[in-house]
């Protein structure tokens, strides 16, 4: 099947504007950057098929998201494709969801991001206890936040679509002290 | 003038000009004083008045348990009332105000109060304003409210910002003194993670203030030193201005750090304080201790100090309280006093010992042994005191020492009572295992030696440990020093409330003689300080009045906070609109160019009526179900929760959540479903569909969404854990709209790619996936709670707004409008559709109407509970409808209803209405209502009595559904 895509609205879009924003202290502290469009699925193992499934999502991009549970993500995707494409290889292993409208994923990455995140998250995220790849279910200023640290200094932040123009508003006020850049 | 600034010496810039202002008059302090510092040296020793007797205060601590020099910081929305004014540093342009006083601090009219003090003793308000009782709210309550209170709060928005934060460690270290400092270094040089949490400015606690030599160096030399190389760590965060306010369960501090409040207005940006959830593996509390006054007469004169705090002002402020002294105690950390200041050339008159066999070095100062001070004597400052055995002896200051109390509040956080320590004459802490242990001072370590070498211990945790410099030590011995009896003149034991020593065993003699009544009967150890002074003197008053040992009395209970913390730490960010966080749907772009007026549904906001010029809510609610009614309307009903439930037992699993069948559905089929609480009362309720075999996706109501889910939660882990099932919550992937009206199929058709829409593709209750224009992946469901030919239009949300226009393109021709959840009510009534007034908690499937639904051939969650005899009661108020006689009338909901004839009383109560909407169909007020056994009484007429807003009606009870009975529309 080919891959369509049709033109997806960020409920960022009029939000996230780019630029360079609060204290200018030299270079940024924090940067922001909305991943989107993205393809997100929900990936949950049926009854003892937990190590089957996460054997079956080798190569993709998958962070963890309870027991037995991932997020799946990929860019560059029409739209449904990933969704098809899990749903037939994982068949009676996983249920497959699609959540890639339901979720808005940041990155937030800098010297800073981690000081900022702490303002909302009680993870520890030492890199002794929350290495790059790991991934946590938290909540940040009210909001259900999944959170997974992508690189030494950075993060993706995936929150409910509904929530994430107030997260936003929250997220970018906190780094305003550390001077932020939208990219 | 008696205090004054020293010639040299203390860590302050000599160099530095600070302006600021008390009470209107400028002075000028230097960088590194706090307030009560530069006000003394300004000689200004009057700071304030007390609670009760107005009396003339000044300071008595130089740090955080000051009860006295309390000040309104700042004006404006910035201005804080009870600020301590030895905790505030002084900067340029700061502005403060004394509080308790009028006209004027100098000269304050409520200072008659002590001369009436005799009637004002503990109990007096108990005692005075019982009656008659009539008066109470009218005249005594405003009285004592205009009297008491200290200070005063702003009534203006808060300008500057809060922000709130974790942070976690392996070791927390609560205080910097040479005991914290030890146990830092031990902690750090093993490479954990380390947090230094110090209250003041600066880092270094008492070696800041004190006269010490370690290592050869001095205490502050060495104490920076050590902090040099902390900071050099990167394991280890220095976190001054930093109090540690509470100890939480999980071994997580709270802390507040004042970010900006030595500053007169916050850095862009930043905020003015930061508060601190503080995950420590372990903690070491090395808070010190806080040296205890004497209770004698007129103890709290402005000169009268803790022998501790002349020591810091001269040490650390290079202020002196008074150009003579008199320094008075039972221990021998008075002659520290003496020595220290003597050295910086302040004149003591005497060292006044309470002990007869007294042998510490006087340095050369004049020793009384074995009397004590007996009074006070001057007024707005000190000019003499008297002594027990008659000596009279001129001073400008009195330093008193009671002895020590380890400052354990934090170790009592979670409920374990401090321990009496006989020898030591103090409370220590509770042991509470190795994850937060106490430390030097705190734990009743009187010489320095003892505390870098129980720092160092402790803060080595059973590793690696570290060398103890060496030091020089103070020898310490004490006997008890609680209250001078034969004093004349008020003896404080609780400054700010002004409780006297005589209070307490007035209370024992009253029937407060339980420490904790005392505390309430008395005030003591109620006001901000929380009895961290006088507390321990009070204890063995009531003590020696009761005959009992001062462990049968006790401590009161230590809570947090440790000190007060600002309302502004507590909201951080989350104030005004960030109060909470707002939840909009894909569709509100779109509803907002339409004009919606929105609606707070829990975090929610749902488009709730479309006005065009010059409607009202009424008139654009009616005009929505006209045209919805008469044509086609279009509804944002993305809030509805949407769960994904796989799995091969899928079915199953709905039809234990259910109290109807889910597994027997077709594939492409949607139901309405009825979900009980384990109790048999009706939880909540709302369409399923069937998407394939081992795929449904349900639907909750908004309200309901993440309870439904906490519940499939918890029935699949604890009750049913064999199923093979699976659910998520995909109520945010899809934006879902309702189209709805004779003209739905007409409009929708349009966009549905390759199907014919007839009664037979899509017939009522169908649930298909589809595409819609072009290929947009849609989900197209059957579905009506307006109860007209209707649909629901699912699609992913990024798409949401946009099918939403092209709807409205689409329908167009037929003069389609959106509509809101107004309009929805307003229908929903019409029909006699169950909502929230009735979905309330209190209500059965059977009252609803709904009791056939019930299966009866299977289990599932609330069925034995459904079938108790209350539930299943004919007498219980069941849905009815319910509208006026006289169609012109109004009912309201929330009304009772009565017999025609009846009074209204609760014997007499048949129900009430539970939801009304003018239905525009029928030109009337409708409503539904719960009516003791309804379905019977359908026809009769009652009065519906609304004794709140004093209206009554007559009305007819009826069938719920008031519009199209039959469900021709529906079918249409």
């Amino acid at each position: 099947m080919t891959e369509r895509t049709f033109n997806r609205v960020s409920p960022l879009q009029d939000v996230a504007v780019q630029g360079r924003f609060g204290a200018d202290k030299g270079a940024v502290g924090v940067t922001f950057n909305v991943r989107h469009p993205m393809s997100i699925l929900t990936v949950i193992a049926r009854a003892g098929q937990g190590a089957a499934t996460a054997a079956a999502l080798k190569g993709y991009e998958a962070q963890w998201a309870g027991p037995d549970q991932w997020f799946v993500l990929a860019e560059n995707r029409g739209e449904g494709a990933l969704y098809r494409e899990l749903k037939e290889r994982l068949a009676g292993l996983a249920s497959v969801s699609d959540q890639s409208h339901g979720r808005v994923i940041i990155r937030v990455a800098g010297p800073k991001a981690r000081a900022v995140l702490a303002k909302g998250t009680p993870v520890d995220l030492h890199p002794d206890q929350f290495p790059v790849g790991k991934s946590a279910l938290t909540q940040m200023a009210h909001v259900g936040v999944h959170l997974t640290r992508v690189g030494e200094d950075a993060y993706d932040l995936s929150v409910f679509r509904g929530f994430s123009e107030s997260f936003w508003e929250w997220i970018t006020e906190q780094a305003e002290e550390f001077g932020y850049q939208v990219i | 003038m008696t205090s004054y600034r020293l010639d040299k010496g203390g860590l302050i810039d000599r160099d530095s000009a600070l302006r600021f202002t008390f009470d209107g008059a400028l002075h000028i302090g230097r960088t590194g004083d706090t307030l009560a510092s530069a006000l003394m040296a300004n000689g200004v020793t009057l700071m304030g008045r007390s609670f009760k007797y107005h009396r003339p205060r000044g300071v008595i601590t130089a740090g955080a348990a000051e009860p006295n020099a309390l000040v309104e910081l700042r004006e404006g929305g910035r201005k804080e009332a009870n600020t301590r004014a030895t905790m505030i540093e002084v900067y340029d342009g700061l502005v403060a105000k004394s509080q308790n006083n009028w006209p004027s601090l100098n000269f304050d009219v409520g200072a008659v109060t002590s001369l009436a003090s005799s009637v004002f003793v503990a109990g007096f308000y108990y005692k005075t304003f019982m009656w008659p009782k009539s008066f109470w709210e009218k005249i005594y309550e405003p009285i004592i409210r205009r009297a008491a209170g200290l200070g005063s709060a702003s009534k203006l928005p808060d300008p500057d910002k809060y922000e709130k934060s974790y942070a976690h460690c392996d070791m927390l270290v609560i205080g910097s003194g040479p005991t914290g400092l030890m146990a830092a270094l031990a902690a750090a040089r093993q490479g954990k993670r380390v947090i230094l949490a110090g209250e003041g400015a600066r880092l270094g606690g008492s070696l800041l203030n004190e006269n010490e030599e370690i290592d050869g160096q001095s205490g502050f030399d060495w104490s920076q030193g050590v902090i040099g190389e902390l900071a050099s760590l990167p394991n280890v965060t220095l976190m001054p201005r930093t109090t540690i306010m509470g100890w939480f369960d999980g071994n997580i501090f709270g802390a507040v750090e004042r970010v900006s409040d030595h500053l007169r207005v916050p850095d862009p940006y930043e905020p003015r304080q930061r508060y601190w959830k503080i995950h420590a593996k372990r903690a070491v509390l090395a808070a010190g201790a806080e040296e205890r006054p004497v209770a004698f007469g007129g103890n709290d004169m402005p000169g009268v100090m803790q022998a501790s705090a002349m020591r810091t002002y001269a040490n650390r402020y290079a202020v002196a309280a008074g150009r003579s002294v008199v320094v008075f105690g039972g221990n021998d950390s008075i002659y520290r006093t003496a020595r220290d200041l003597k050295s910086h050339g302040i004149h003591v008159e005497a060292i006044v010992d309470s002990r007869k066999d007294a042998k510490a070095d006087a340095a050369g100062v004049p020793v009384i042994r074995g009397a004590l001070v007996a009074d006070a004597v001057g007024g707005k400052a000190v000019k003499s005191v008297h002594l027990t055995d008659g000596t009279h002896i001129n001073c400008e200051a009195v330093a008193m020492s009671g002895g020590w109390s380890p400052i354990v509040n934090l170790a009592c956080h979670r409920g374990k009572k401090p321990v009496w320590d006989a020898n030591l004459l103090a409370f220590l802490a509770p042991d509470n295992g190795e994850a937060f242990t106490v430390a030097g001072s705190a734990a009743g370590k009187m010489l320095l030696s003892e505390c870098l070498a129980d720092g160092a211990a402790k803060g080595a945790a059973g590793g690696k440990a570290i060398e103890v410099p060496k030091c020089r030590d103070e020898a310490f011995a004490i006997a008890p020093l609680w209250w001078v009896k034969d004093s004349h003149g008020k003896a404080f034991i609780d400054y700010q409330n002004d409780s006297t020593a005589k209070d307490l065993p007035l209370a024992a003699r009253e029937g407060y003689s339980d420490v904790e009544l005392a505390k309430r009967y008395t005030t003591t150890g109620m006001a901000t300080d929380q009895g961290k002074l006088g507390n321990i003197n009070a204890i063995a008053i009531l003590a020696e009045a009761t005959g009992r040992t001062m462990d049968e009395v006790g401590t009161t209970t230590f809570r947090p906070f440790y000190t007060p913390v600002s309302f502004g730490a507590f909201a951080g960010p989350f104030t005004g609109h960030h109060f909470q966080p707002v939840r909009k749907t894909p569709l509100h772009d779109w509803a907002e160019e339409q004009g919606a007026v929105f609606v707070e549904t829990g975090l929610w906001m749902r488009s709730s009526w479309f006005p065009r010029e010059g409607e009202d809510w009424l008139a654009s609610a009616s005009r929505e179900v006209l045209n919805t009614r008469g044509s086609v309307g279009i509804c944002d009903v993305s809030t509805l929760g949407k769960i994904d439930v796989q799995g091969k037992d899928a079915g199953v699993f709905l039809d234990k959540l259910y109290c109807n069948t889910f597994s027997t559905l077709a594939v492409g089929k949607a139901r309405y479903g009825l979900m009980l609480r384990e109790d048999g009362i009706v939880y909540d309720d709302g369409t399923t569909s069937r998407l394939a075999e081992d795929h449904y996706v349900m639907t909750t109501t908004t309200a309901n969404a993440a309870k439904v889910m906490a519940q499939m939660e918890f029935a699949h882990q604890a009750l049913f854990p064999d199923l093979d099932v699976t659910y998520v919550s995909v109520t945010e992937q899809w934006a879902q709209m309702a189209v709805a009206g004779p003209k739905s199929r007409a409009t929708l058709q349009k966009l549905v790619d390759d199907l014919v829409m007839t009664d037979e593709t899509v017939p009522y209750m169908a649930a298909l996936e589809v595409t819609i224009m072009h290929g947009i992946p849609a989900r197209l469901f059957r579905l009506s709670f307006s109860g007209e030919h209707a649909y629901e239009l699912s699609v992913p949300a990024d798409y949401g707004s946009m099918v939403a226009r092209a709807v409205m393109q689409a329908g167009e021709e037929f003069g389609i409008c959106p509509y809101g959840v107004e309009a929805l009510s307003i229908m929903r009534i019409e029909k006699g559709h169950v909502a929230g007034g009735e979905l309330n908690g209190t209500t059965t499937a059977g009252d609803l109407g709904m009791g056939k639904m019930v299966s009866t051939k299977k289990d599932f969650i609330g069925r034995m509970m459904a079938q108790r005899p209350g539930l299943v009661d004919p007498n219980r108020q069941q849905v009815v409808g319910i509208r006026p006689v006289d169609p012109k009338d109004r009912i309201r909901a929330g009304a009772h209803l009565l017999k025609q004839d009846d009074k209204p009383s609760m014997a007499n109560d048949q129900g009430y209405i539970t939801g009304v909407a003018w239905s525009p169909m029928l030109d009337m007020w409708v409503g539904l209502a719960l009516f003791a056994n309804g379905r019977a009484r359908h026809g009769e007429i009652v009065q519906a009595w609304d004794g709140l807003r004093g209206h009554r009606v007559m009305a007819e009870i009826c069938d719920p559904m008031h519009f199209d009975k039959e469900n021709k529309r529906l079918h249409a």
